[in-house]
């Protein structure tokens, strides 16, 4: 089957599964008590009325779910709802960048760190090396970000004065949020490429290479790299959208203007427009992520099919 | 202005199952908060301060502060909370502005004005020669339209209750009247403002300064609707300028050279963060990213290890917190029962002990401190008492009352207060209670909803007067959300509204607050506390009881550390000579 067809047959797919998230979150979020305009001080009778009014909250149900599919047809989710001067869009266009920036040094952070410990590690299996490399792995899987972020300012910016303990202003101050989220991905990394690269090593064609009098860093670094790396460029399309959405929690320690922390506070808020279009801009990305993921797993291995 | 601490956080910290862990983290993040690192070089002569975190003042003439959440608006007819009338206030002058210690109106875009013996007419003029930012004068008619806009039901502005005492003002906002020349306001010239009151409003010129009613530009918003407010677009009348602002992040303010009293404007710049996380606020603070922390902005539990820091300020806040009980269900319909509940409730140790004193035991509902109110005695307590009253009730010993329970929405301090009390009735009066707590927007829903026993609540004032408390308990306002309504009470509310003598207009709304503590549905708990935390080199940030602080007049004093041995040298040197 040809790329292109390939291609087109997924977006088919991913239209009408979009349409099965943007009903489940319309309806659930629906059910959640309380609304929008609920606050602590009552808002006067007439003003609550102005406000359902001017938000189309005042129309039946199905009607607020029609016109809400269309308008979600042509990417327009309307305004926030506790941001009234702002566009959903406007919202997510400015604040996914900074989310996308800090995922994305976290995860080139995570490959070029965590790929070199993984493939060591294999090549020297059982060593002191390897020993070191799979504890400190085991460390950074299981140190919850909401510790290690906490410690890290503790000690660098708070005792010594190195860096800043937050905002996002200045390359400086990208250190922290990066280092914290990227630690567990790391981790992760090292402890696929391990797995992937022993496995490999194994294999026949490695010993033929081997047998052809090629140098063990050519062997290695060519050959079974190439095979051995599948399991992390597999695990990639998963991790780029958890690492850019899901760094709510560095987000907020470190006090990042991303979308996560948005996200969030939309669904305490009861933020209908928000959180729909959140959601929605979340589901495309993931969908879109493992689809270039398998087409990039077909250039690496010849014997993957697209199907 | 009244959600208190933010309690929806973004994210809890604390993960179920993992609570040494928070704990053990908790302890670390404490200790480092105190650790004396970098401290203030302190002198031989200024021994008795010591600063928290770096001290250094900022290299331009730039203050940096919190402003804690995000605004949902900074227009200020609509805005709501109080980091969006802190932004507002910046960039907007009222006709009259808050004495930055006191809070008390001095003249603002208006240099005097008049009141008519009645009470019911206000008279502002405005000073010659005030422009807009955009060099437009500002006139009377700006106000006239500003208000106006507040009152127009299409507008929506959830504080338009705040004008209500203008004549005809209800009737056009609730869409009844729809002629704007009936409501009491009038511009007869350009500096002239007229405002006519239904009823004599003793605390109306603290209204306007009160955000709702900053004056806004009439073109800006017609040109370009509700995105008036986006840098580019925005006109203000007040000390500064919008110059920057990205959402989630941070609001950069500048100098306004047209505002009338630019001359004693020292700062060029403000700049206010949003920064939810009260941790990560603590921090930036610590490590001499903000010159002020305001109150709230820092873990309470904090409190106990900063108190020994110059930096740290105390003081009283118009809030108290207070559970509230919905009376439409029997037993709680019967107010010995209710007289049984507030009785029994240890008030000093839920503040002394349980909350280690960072706040002040309170039996009152209307808080301390307003000029020439004397509140009534609190509620006491008495658990003989209340099992008496208990008994009287028909439960003797608590015998056959059924479960009751409190409702709280979802935080540490709420459930630790919440379970006290719940120990406390128990204890004393025998009757089992249970702790329910919910997500604010559940929160929300049931206490409106009246869905539900007893409630955590809490009130802030929003004018220096009890009426912006004790108003909450008229019959069926959108406030008392407990079902409770006396007619004696409704009567002595509008007594007291009608009373041009303070004296004996507070003496009513005291017998007021009298039958609401006897017989009401509200069980006060503690009163709140203001906790900041300022850098020795700010100047002109007060104690003020509604934690309003004008901006326009701080600066920074690059100069505090000579000045602070100096004073300290001039002590000593008067103690030698005694």
């Amino acid at each position: 089957m040809s790329l292109v067809g390939f291609i087109f047959r997924r977006v088919l797919i991913i239209i009408p599964t979009l349409w099965v998230i943007a009903t489940l979150t319309f309806f659930l979020i629906r059910v959640a008590p309380g609304g929008p305009f609920q606050s602590e001080r009552e808002i006067p009778a007439a003003a609550k009325e102005q406000l359902l009014r001017k938000y189309g909250l005042d129309q039946p149900l199905h009607r607020q779910y029609l016109s809400f599919l269309a308008n979600a047809a042509r990417l327009d989710f309307g305004p926030s709802y506790k941001f009234p001067q702002r566009q959903v869009r406007e919202i997510i266009l400015e604040a996914f960048p900074v989310s996308a920036e800090l995922g994305g040094w976290a995860l080139l952070v995570a490959i070029l760190v965590g790929a070199p410990i993984g493939v060591i590690a294999a090549v020297k299996q059982n060593s002191r090396a390897d020993y070191a490399a799979m504890g400190i792995a085991l460390a950074g899987v299981s140190i919850p970000n909401f510790v290690l972020g906490p410690v890290l300012v503790l000690g660098l910016a708070l005792t010594l004065y190195l860096l800043p303990p937050a905002l996002w202003q200045g390359p400086e101050s990208r250190v922290l949020p990066v280092l914290t989220l990227s630690t567990a991905y790391v981790a992760y990394i090292a402890r696929l490429t391990r797995g992937g690269m022993l496995e490999t090593l194994r294999q026949d064609y490695i010993r033929t290479a081997r047998a052809k009098g090629l140098s063990e860093p050519v062997v290695v670094g060519k050959h079974a790299l190439r095979l051995g790396i599948l399991p992390v460029v597999s695990y990639l399309g998963p991790a780029a959208a958890r690492i850019i959405m899901g760094s709510i929690v560095v987000e907020t320690i470190f006090a990042v203007p991303g979308l996560g922390r948005y996200l969030v506070n939309a669904a305490f808020n009861r933020d209908y427009t928000l959180v729909l279009g959140g959601v929605l801009f979340y589901a495309s990305f993931l969908m879109v992520l493992n689809l270039l993921i398998d087409v990039a797993y077909t250039r690496l291995d010849p014997r993957v099919e697209l199907a | 202005m009244t959600r208190l601490a933010p309690l929806v956080r973004p994210f809890p910290v604390r993960l179920p199952g993992s609570s040494w862990l928070a704990a053990a983290l908790a302890v670390i993040l404490a200790a480092g908060a105190c650790a004396p690192a970098r401290e203030a070089p302190v002198g031989a002569a200024a021994s008795a301060a010591r600063w928290f975190g770096d001290t250094s003042p900022p290299p331009d003439n730039v203050f940096r502060f919190n402003l804690g959440a995000e605004p949902e608006t900074y227009d200020p007819g609509l805005a709501v909370g109080q980091p969006d009338g802190r932004v507002a206030r910046l960039l907007f002058e009222g006709l009259t502005r808050e004495d930055p210690q006191t809070l008390e109106p001095l003249p603002g875009q208006a240099y005097r004005w008049e009141i008519s013996p009645d009470g019911r007419t206000y008279t502002f003029h405005l000073r010659p020669g005030l422009r807009w930012s955009d060099d437009r004068p500002v006139t009377a008619h700006d106000f006239r339209w500003t208000w106006l806009r507040v009152l127009k039901p299409e507008t929506a502005a959830r504080y338009a209750g705040f004008l209500y005492a203008v004549v005809n003002a209800e009737a056009y906002n609730k869409g009844e009247l729809k002629d704007e020349n009936q409501v009491g306001l009038e511009a007869p010239d350009d500096s002239t403002f007229v405002v006519r009151l239904a009823a004599p409003v003793p605390y109306f010129l603290y209204l306007t300064q009160f955000y709702t009613c900053l004056p806004v530009p009439r073109w800006a918003i017609e040109k370009h609707g509700n995105r008036w407010t986006r840098p580019g677009n925005i006109v203000g009348n007040g000390a500064f300028t919008l110059d920057y602002w990205r959402q989630n992040n941070r609001f950069e303010v500048v100098k306004n050279p047209r505002y009338w009293d630019a001359a004693s404007v020292k700062l060029d710049r403000v700049v206010g963060y949003c920064i939810d996380d009260l941790n990560t606020s603590f921090n930036l603070y610590k490590a001499g990213s903000f010159d002020w922390c305001p109150s709230g902005y820092f873990p309470s539990s904090f409190i106990p290890y900063v108190r020994e820091y110059s930096d740290y300020r105390h003081g009283d806040y118009q809030a108290v917190y207070f559970y509230s009980i919905c009376v439409k269900k029997p037993p709680l319909d019967h107010p010995d029962v209710r007289r049984a509940l507030k009785m029994s409730v240890d008030r000093d140790a839920i503040a002394n002990d349980l909350l280690k004193g960072s706040r002040r035991p309170w039996g009152n509902f209307a808080p301390s401190g307003y000029p020439g109110y004397h509140n009534p005695p609190g509620i006491p307590y008495d658990p003989p008492k209340a099992r008496e009253y208990l008994a009287r009730a028909g439960f003797p010993g608590g015998k056959g009352f059924p479960k009751i329970s409190i409702l709280i929405n979802t935080s540490e301090d709420h459930r630790r207060i919440a379970e006290a009390i719940q120990a406390m009735w128990k204890r004393e009066l025998g009757i089992p209670v249970e702790v329910f707590n919910q997500e604010w927007g559940s929160y929300l829903q049931a206490t409106t909803a009246l869905q539900y026993d007893v409630a955590r609540r809490s009130w802030i004032g929003d004018y220096l007067d009890p009426n912006t408390f004790l108003s909450c308990y008229v019959t069926g306002d959108g406030n008392n959300r407990t079902g409770w309504g006396d007619p004696r009470y409704d009567r002595m509310l509008r007594e007291a509204a009608k009373e041009l003598d303070p004296a004996k207009r507070f003496a009513i709304l005291r017998e007021a607050e009298i039958l609401l503590l006897d017989e009401g549905p509200v069980i006060p708990i503690y009163h709140y506390s203001t906790n900041e935390m300022v850098k020795p080199y700010v100047r002109g940030i007060y104690k003020t009881p509604l934690d309003i602080h004008p901006l326009t007049r701080v600066w920074i004093d690059r100069e505090w550390e000579r000045r602070a041995t100096r004073v300290a040298a001039r002590k000593a040197e008067a103690q030698g000579t005694r």
